[in-house]
């Protein structure tokens, strides 16, 4: 099965873990994930700048080794991260802001990619809230 | 078509439970995940006579029993049971 | 054939970006001619509220984006008339009422659907 998943929460939220989870359990399960989204406050679940104490889980840093490791496409909406102040390197040169904290394996586009994966898998599923 | 709604809200506090039994079809399923577990004490659940399953870490953590009309699932259950319905409504 | 989308717009027109997000996603469908449905629900039904003042709150009005989806293609717009009621509103002409039994038909018809 091909799955969509689209995370509409930050990192600290306990929907961005289970999306994680999810995700992981449908790569061991052999299923193939199209495209992980991240929109509205799921772009904080991108930012490279949080910091977590060492004794919580890492959301943010999970979701990169999880992407890193099985080359996932992962896109976040960056209609979503603008407004939210979550900026890769060229958005930061063009907007004149200080901070870059979104980076590699991560990737700002458009909410034409989520469209474009919902038509590619046979299951779009999205996580969010609590 | 069947779909899965996904519940992740207390549905003490909020009513997107009470939105999701009103619209829910007859072949549907609702998974409780996350504070949505607590709706295991809400007995509009029970009398709607929708298939309910619960995420098992969220029943664990909060100390809840499960009830004989509801089933428990894990995180493979979960992209299993994405998979038998034929969508997935996440109540965001 | 492509797979259809219905969009669930269950939030007040300014309780954050919800709304507007969630109408930037029938937008996108639309701009790609994607079958795409709107549903309002819940508090999504307060956008269709007559003489609203965005102003006020120095807030963008969003029945300017309602009103665009047709010419964006998307015709599929709801809401539900459950909702409105309870909410002392009567239908508008930018959304089809509809009543529980036949909300539970529409989100069948459809292949996808996200409830934001």
């Amino acid at each position: 099965m091909k799955f969509a998943i689209a995370l509409f929460s930050a990192a600290h939220a306990p929907s961005s873990r289970r999306a994680l989870l999810f995700a992981k359990a449908a790569l061991a399960g052999g299923h193939e994930i199209v495209r992980l989204f991240f929109y509205q406050d799921g772009v904080y679940s991108a930012s490279n700048a949080i910091v977590t104490p060492q004794d919580e889980q890492d959301i943010a840093r999970q979701w990169r080794e999880l992407v890193s490791a099985h080359q996932l496409d992962g896109v976040v909406c960056i209609a979503a991260a603008l407004r939210r102040g979550v900026l890769n390197h060229e958005e930061a040169t063009r907007y004149q802001r200080s901070a870059v904290n979104l980076e590699a394996p991560w990737a700002l586009s458009g909410l034409g990619q989520l469209h474009d994966a919902a038509q590619a898998a046979d299951r779009l599923i999205c996580f969010g809230g609590p | 078509m069947s779909t899965l709604h996904v519940i992740s809200h207390s549905p003490f506090t909020d009513s997107r439970l009470e939105s999701c039994l009103r619209i829910c079809g007859s072949e549907d399923a609702i998974l409780l995940c996350g504070d949505g577990a607590y709706g295991l004490h809400a007995p509009a659940l029970l009398t709607r006579g929708v298939k309910v399953f619960v995420l098992a870490e969220d029943m664990l953590a909060r100390n809840l029993p499960l009830p004989d009309w509801a089933d428990s699932v894990d995180y493979p259950g979960f992209v299993q049971l994405s998979i038998d319905y034929d969508k997935v409504n996440s109540w965001l | 054939m492509a797979k259809s989308l219905l969009v669930i717009s269950r939030q007040a027109p300014w309780s954050g970006p919800s709304a507007r997000e969630a109408l930037d996603i029938v937008l996108a469908g639309g701009a790609f001619d994607l079958p795409i449905g709107l549903l309002l629900l819940d508090d999504g039904v307060f956008q269709l509220a007559p003489h609203q003042d965005a102003k006020a709150v120095q807030q963008k009005d969003l029945s300017a984006n309602l009103q665009a989806l047709g010419l964006f293609g998307i015709d599929d717009v709801f809401a539900c008339s459950h909702s409105l009621a309870a909410r002392g509103l009567v239908h508008s002409t930018l959304a089809q009422p509809l009543d529980s039994a036949a909300i539970t038909q529409l989100i069948d018809r459809y292949d996808q659907v996200i409830t934001l």
